[in-house]
């Protein structure tokens, strides 16, 4: 049980190290972790997902918090909230001691321009992992050959329709998904 | 600053944590209302200035921002209270909401609901990276690496924290040999 403690503390202290650009970020880490350890299954991947953006906080925290709870209970999921801040707090502290110095960061931004498109990769490289395995029925990546199920591909065309509507309202995509799963099966 | 308690702190961003649903963006009018006009523990100027240095250091921005105000009203202690109390009402809703679901995952109803919110959940992946997209890919430098992670990505299985010090690598090699100028 340490050993698990520790390997979670050690796999989220590197997703807040490592996560750039928003919550969602943190998304390609956990979906390493599953292939990785098995801790969770990919259906109860996307279930923590998608309860971490119907509740209150940044969904960084939210994900941390459930996926600990999942994986080793309530002290799995103290130990994975504190991991994703931990490094963060250090760098605050310290760019903030500091600050004047930091605050020309041309060399950072340039950085930044390269991690910004290599976070958009990585996750949309999850997306469509993740619909291939929605769609196909299938659990592992790419796998063939492959069984479409077309109520799933279906509920997708629905709800990737009104893209730039869905934009600001993920509990109305939820709702509507959680409605289009009780109709469709 | 000295008569801000921590426990004053805590509270202030316990009470912004409980409003911030979905994403770190929705954090800077909270910020602004109960820090700014509020409190006036921190200046307009100074706000979006910490808003643009959590976006490019490492963390969750939410997180960043309401330590460096933290930091900045009481000091290290300060960037505690604040990151516990950014943080303490998103724990609290998860540990209530993931022992709820755990009753009733064997409802069918349940099930079938979850199946297609794991639709939603996609959907949601995609419009995002539409989003990020849009601010991220611009350039010829910037479509190359994109599309070079997608495609490795796709064919392997990579921990992205290697892919992200590649990219890291990339980026400062790349700004080397341009000196700088479209960066």
């Amino acid at each position: 049980m340490l050993k698990l403690y520790f390997l979670l503390y050690y796999e989220f202290l590197k997703t807040g190290i490592f996560a750039i650009g928003g919550g969602y970020a943190a998304l390609p880490f956990l979906y390493y972790m599953q292939s990785t350890y098995n801790w969770f299954t990919t259906d109860e991947l996307t279930n923590m997902i998608a309860v971490s953006n119907i509740t209150p906080g940044p969904i960084g925290i939210n994900m941390a918090t459930y996926t600990g709870y999942t994986t080793a209970g309530i002290i799995g999921s103290i130990v994975c909230t504190s991991a994703i801040e931990s490094a963060p707090f250090v760098f605050s502290i310290i760019i903030m001691k500091i600050y004047d110095k930091f605050k020309a960061c041309q060399s950072i931004s340039a950085i930044f321009n390269g991690l910004r498109p290599a976070s958009c990769a990585l996750l949309i490289s999850i997306g469509l992992k993740l619909l291939y395995q929605t769609i196909t029925y299938t659990k592992q990546e790419w796998s063939f050959p492959v069984q479409f199920d077309y109520r799933a591909i279906l509920l997708f065309i629905i709800l990737i329709l009104p893209f730039s509507f869905v934009k600001k309202r993920p509990l109305l995509v939820i709702l509507m998904g959680a409605a289009g799963g009780i109709i469709l099966n | 600053m000295k008569n801000i308690t921590l426990w004053e702190i805590y509270k202030i961003f316990f009470i912004i944590g409980i409003q911030l649903l979905g994403g770190g963006y929705v954090i800077l009018p909270l910020l602004r209302k109960y820090i700014v006009e509020e409190r006036q523990w921190l200046s307009d100027e100074e706000l979006v200035d910490y808003f643009a240095l959590s976006q490019c250091t490492p963390g969750i921005i939410a997180g960043n921002i309401s330590m460096f105000a933290g930091y900045k009203v009481k000091g290290t202690l300060g960037a505690l209270s604040a990151i516990l109390g950014i943080i303490s009402p998103s724990f609290l809703c998860i540990l209530i909401l993931a022992n709820l679901l755990k009753g009733v995952t064997d409802n069918q109803f349940v099930q079938k609901a979850f199946w297609g919110i794991r639709i939603s959940v996609i959907v949601l992946i995609l419009v995002t990276v539409k989003d990020m997209w849009k601010k991220s890919v611009n350039s010829i430098f910037t479509y190359i690496l994109f599309f070079t992670v997608l495609i490795v990505l796709l064919i392997f299985s990579i921990s992205p924290a290697i892919v992200i010090l590649l990219s890291a690598l990339a980026a400062i090699l790349h700004s080397k040999i341009t000196g700088g100028k479209n960066a």
